[in-house]
């Protein structure tokens, strides 16, 4: 198993290489979270804490306000690790397909399976929204209208896509097309 | 060409492909002819329904078609402040280094002549329209106009009397203003190997049937020579609100197998139009440069046009008859015309054109202004203030704000995303064929036309 690891400010790159019976190609891009961001939601939810046991001995009962204060800190913590995600994977499995993973920091992971003979070609995309420019990698797929985005919430800088890129365009390279990877970087 | 001498240019306007209009093409073939003379060009422009992102034109010609939705007559909604991100990323990654705005009805344009001049890099603008000095919206666009330009590097326009216009508009010192002419694509508007026979002569009006082009006009001119001339025909191709003005008067006057209305004409199909006539006939009311006379002499036409605007520079007086905005002056000089029209050669018309206007030329002496606005010096902010503040007793005050509230923005910016976060975009380079014409870029983008 070998280790490429490139980062930035906000994503690492991580790749796993599993050789054996049944080789798998690893990529995981990794959020890499912000440790004020995680001071900060922890501290306001503490003080969200505090502050409902303050309440409570205040008053000596069990009030709504304490109640509320309990699952507006709760939801805060829950909805920080719930939804957001913790890294984004894309698994190549030689001959057969590529698999999309997203996983959860609530340890949710959702999967998508491509089957390598609907890959048409995978694409480095640039897109623009009204305020920035980002790059994408996007996989093109027979008699498919759409792209299918490998990295849904992940935006990481090209020089990390690279890497995934010219992977899924060696594995899905079938000798039909002139164009190489090099080439077309 | 030296690295040295390589331009990275980023061309801004609301107008451009897939709106087909002089602008829109003057910026495909100018972006064209300088891709060729070894320069970076990128477009940016606003989002054309889900034509949106970035697109690849014929020579890697980039394409930034940034989703800001446009609100009046093509224009995106002027925000000020609210283009700044995306210009200022686009500028960073593209490594531009100098930045190009056209037309002045452009919002998009302004703002990213004002940012661009607020971030330090040198800009260039040119003016492709004339405009009024007395209503009230001529009042206000030419203060918008003053404003962008009070602080431009080299400004060009496409007439000597459209650089008188835009002086005069926009106080800019004369000495900054060039002129550099529109060109005809001559390869692509070539004469019929045989003239149309016969006695008829076929008289031809390709324009948008709209007030500005003089369709008022028209209706009182056809019906007079048609009267004169029985063997005159009339080929009006174009649509436009005034369009029921011509068909009225077709019905009254009992024309409708005299006056032939083709409707909306696409661009790829106006030389097949024009070489079934032997007379162009131009009637707008005002004009700076008019592509349209260019295409028709090109074709082997002669011309007969309003002298308006820049129409008089245009052509050399062999070529074209002009005539005052007046239907009697104007059938004088269609009369004038069918009298000389035996002697005019279109081979030896379209030969001419040739030497005259050029795309390559013109992308030259584009050049040499880009050239001349990167060696102007760079201004510190006090120095720059004190020009807008020059503006006017109000409006002056009013620039200088919007100018500091830029500037502080986009330092704000610096600091929420600094310049090396964002990634610079690796160059595409592409083979060129040095023997392709640009008859055949042109071609191409027609043929992206037609795929809209």
């Amino acid at each position: 198993m070998t280790k490429i690891q490139l980062a930035n400010s906000q994503y690492l790159y991580k790749h796993d290489d599993c050789e054996g019976r049944h080789p798998l190609d690893i990529h995981h891009i990794v959020i890499q979270r912000n440790s004020a961001l995680v001071f900060l939601v922890h501290l306001f939810a503490l003080l969200l804490f505090i502050k409902a046991i303050y309440l409570c001995l205040l008053n000596g009962t069990l009030g709504t306000i304490f109640l509320l204060s309990m699952l507006s800190s709760a939801c805060l913590v829950k909805s920080y690790y719930g939804t957001l995600i913790e890294k984004e994977s894309v698994v190549i499995i030689p001959s057969l397909g590529v698999q999309l993973e997203a996983h959860y920091w609530s340890g949710r992971v959702v999967r998508s399976f491509i089957p390598i003979d609907k890959i048409l070609k995978p694409v480095l995309n640039e897109n623009v929204t009204p305020f920035t420019c980002y790059w994408s990698l996007v996989l093109l797929i027979h008699s498919k209208k759409e792209l299918i985005l490998a990295f849904k919430v992940v935006k990481p800088p090209v020089k990390l896509l690279v890497p995934i890129w010219k992977a899924l365009c060696a594995a899905t390279y079938s000798g039909e097309t002139t164009d190489s990877p090099a080439e077309d970087k | 060409m030296g690295d040295s001498k390589r331009h990275r240019i980023l061309m801004v306007s609301d107008f451009f492909y897939p709106k087909f209009g002089g602008v829109e093409n003057h910026i495909y073939l100018l972006s064209q002819c300088l891709l060729k003379l070894g320069h970076k060009v990128v477009v940016m422009t606003h989002a054309y329904g889900n034509r949106s992102g970035v697109r690849y034109m014929t020579g890697g010609l980039k394409v930034y078609y940034v989703p800001w939705k446009p609100f009046l007559m093509q224009n995106t909604l002027p925000t000020f402040y609210g283009t700044l991100p995306i210009i200022r990323t686009i500028l960073i990654r593209e490594q531009i280094s100098l930045v190009h705005g056209h037309q002045a009805f452009s919002t998009l344009c302004h703002e990213a002549l004002m940012h661009a001049r607020t971030m330090g890099y040198k800009v260039v603008f040119t003016d492709h329209s004339l405009y009024g000095f007395a209503d009230v919206g001529s009042i206000h666009m030419n203060k918008v106009l003053q404003f962008t330009l009070a602080d431009v590097s080299q400004a060009i326009c496409v007439s000597h009397t459209s650089k008188e216009n835009t002086v005069l508009r926009s106080g800019l010192p004369p000495e900054k203003v060039y002129v550099i002419p529109n060109a005809v694509d001559t390869a692509m508007f070539k004469p019929a190997a045989e003239r149309p026979s016969g006695d008829e002569i076929v008289i031809v009006v390709i324009s948008r049937l709209v007030y500005r082009k003089g369709v008022d006009l028209l209706v009182e001119v056809i019906p007079e020579i048609c009267h004169m001339y029985p063997n005159v025909r009339f080929i009006v191709g174009g649509d436009g609100p005034k369009r029921v003005r011509l068909e009225e008067m077709r019905e009254k006057h009992s024309l409708q197998d005299r006056v032939e209305m083709l409707g909306a004409v696409p661009h790829a199909r106006v030389r097949s139009v024009l070489i079934s006539g032997h007379i162009f006939l131009n009637s707008s009311l005002t004009e700076a440069f008019c592509i349209a006379i260019l295409e028709a002499a090109s074709c082997g036409l002669l011309t007969v046009s309003t002298r308006v605007g820049g129409v008089p520079e245009v052509l050399p007086d062999d070529m074209i008859v002009l005539a005052e905005p007046d239907p009697t002056d104007m059938v004088q000089a269609i009369k004038k015309a069918i009298s000389i029209l035996p002697i005019i050669d279109p081979q030896e018309m379209h030969n001419r054109m040739k030497k005259l206007y050029d795309w390559h030329d013109v992308a030259k002496r584009t050049e040499i202004v880009y050239d001349r606005a990167l060696k102007c010096s760079n201004q510190s902010l006090l120095e720059r203030l004190s020009r807008y503040l020059a503006c006017g007793a109000w409006a002056g005050k009013l620039f200088c704000l919007v100018m500091i509230i830029d500037f502080l923005l986009w330092r704000l910016l610096q600091l929420w995303k600094p310049a090396d976060d964002i990634e610079v975009v690796p160059d595409i380079v592409l083979s060129h064929d040095e023997d392709r014409g640009i008859s055949q870029d042109f071609q191409a983008f027609n043929k992206d036309h037609s795929l809209r």
